[in-house]
């Protein structure tokens, strides 16, 4: 019985769809890594004094959340770096810029909306007790926005995660990429792919229930 | 005496709405003024133009010598002479009560924690809530946090202090507790300029009380005489409603 299982089609393809999972989970984690800094950077530049900073931002947000990430990942792979400027690309790399444009441009609007839903009187709270702005932002604003920043971005997070396959097209070695390859080769095309889904639901179920936990003891 | 704040012909708009029309006022060192007046009048507006959480649309203000729409100045630094309380505390929910209190004197005065620390348990006492020092706002009365924001208004050690009608928000049962804060402040010689809605605070502790409307200065004087014999009639309307 034991055997018959460890000898099974299911199995069998775990060591090497575990190898497309760690480049899957390098791509996401290290993408998001630079998503936040922009979306930190573009969510406060949406609210600047500055009309010109303010259009530069919209104008990222509207064009990388009006298009699917798969023409973005086709565009920065084979338009831009191959086409246009004649940039060899390394694969993961691409899959890395890819993820930090795209989850940049939703996570500035979570930046912004937690920043600006904020109420008006804690900065001038700050402010009228000779806090500067930067302060007042830092030390006020910020660790208050922050806390209604988590719940929206770890649903990001996960979107992200699985934005990954689509890599696949620009030979990612990610999860999908590993697991066609492998059915290609054995023909075990239900049983691979029952254990791809079963490897994202592994790491996405315990962020949503990570997730819940938090907004509860949030309370936002 | 000493003039603490000076202003000069104060305009004030929002976009077209022209909110503060011409305010020509003078009040002095450890005076106690009350500004009263229909909603509406602008009295909240001149009280915010000066510590400039409103920009000024033209006139002068002069705080403690210093010009307020001088570009030269220094708008922070001027910020910590003046305190300010607001109608709805706006005290931080994330930080303690001792947090909210020594925040600002750490920052921007650069006092080390034990100093300031020193400073608000000092002022938690004076508004009698010692006990609360590690608890955080949300637990507290609405009469409680408005105590602490004076604490930590007085933190900054301001010349000014301006309270933006400090017990509007609270219950009436609680409004007594923070009214006796501010009585003590008056008596220690703090120069304040309080919009209010409680005449009776007015007229007990105000040196002054100018009557707000239509964003101007329609009347001021001694308390006693604008609340038993108002000479412009909109004063005496007004008094008429809500006496």
């Amino acid at each position: 019985m034991i055997d018959a299982l460890m000898d099974s089609a299911y199995i069998k393809s775990i060591p090497f769809l575990w190898e497309g999972l760690k480049i899957t989970i390098g791509i996401t984690a290290v993408g998001l890594f630079f998503g936040i800094i922009i979306g930190t950077i573009v969510g406060l530049g949406k609210l600047s004094k500055l009309k010109i900073i303010r259009a530069i931002c919209t104008v990222y947000i509207e064009v990388i959340r009006g298009t699917p990430i798969l023409a973005q990942a086709l565009f920065l792979y084979f338009g831009i770096s191959e086409d246009l400027i004649g940039l060899n690309l390394n694969a993961f790399t691409a899959g890395v810029i890819a993820i930090a444009v795209n989850a940049g441009a939703y996570i500035a609007e979570i930046v912004r909306g937690a920043v600006y839903s904020i109420e008006k009187g804690q900065h001038e709270a700050g402010r009228s007790l000779g806090l500067t702005k930067g302060q007042t932002m830092r030390y006020i604003i910020w660790p208050q926005a922050f806390k209604r920043m988590i719940p929206p971005l770890g649903n990001q997070f996960v979107i992200s995660l699985k934005d990954t396959s689509v890599f696949s097209v620009i030979a990612v070695q990610e999860l999908v990429y590993k697991a066609k390859q492998y059915y290609n080769a054995t023909f075990d095309i239900f049983e691979t792919l029952v254990m791809v889904c079963i490897f994202y639901l592994i790491i996405t179920i315990p962020i949503g229930i990570i997730l819940r936990r938090l907004e509860r003891k949030l309370d936002v | 005496m000493y003039n603490m704040i000076s202003v000069k012909d104060l305009h004030k708009s929002f976009g077209e709405l022209e909110v503060l029309k011409g305010i020509d006022a003078e009040i002095k060192e450890s005076e106690v003024v009350c500004v009263i007046g229909p909603s509406g009048s602008g009295k909240s507006t001149f009280l915010r133009c000066l510590n400039l959480l409103e920009e000024i649309t033209s006139g002068q203000v002069i705080i403690d010598g210093e010009e307020l729409t001088d570009p030269k100045t220094n708008i922070n630094n001027l910020r910590t002479k003046v305190g300010m309380v607001f109608q709805h505390f706006n005290l931080f929910p994330h930080k303690s009560v001792l947090e909210n209190i020594t925040l600002a004197p750490m920052k921007v005065k650069k006092m080390s924690q034990e100093e300031a620390k020193e400073i608000a348990v000092q002022l938690l006492d004076k508004v009698g809530l010692s006990d609360k020092a590690d608890v955080y706002p949300e637990s507290l009365s609405g009469g409680q946090k408005q105590r602490v924001a004076i604490a930590r208004a007085l933190a900054m050690n301001p010349k000014v202090m301006l309270f933006d009608e400090p017990t509007s928000a609270l219950d009436p049962e609680l409004v007594g507790d923070v009214l006796q804060v501010m009585k003590d402040l008056a008596k220690e010689g703090m120069t304040m300029v309080v919009v209010t809605h409680e005449m009776g605070f007015a007229r007990e502790v105000g040196d002054r009380v100018i009557f707000m409307d239509e964003g101007i200065i329609q009347e001021e004087g001694d308390p006693e005489q604008i609340f038993t014999n108002p000479q412009n009639p909109r004063t005496q309307s007004f008094l008429s409603k809500i006496l």
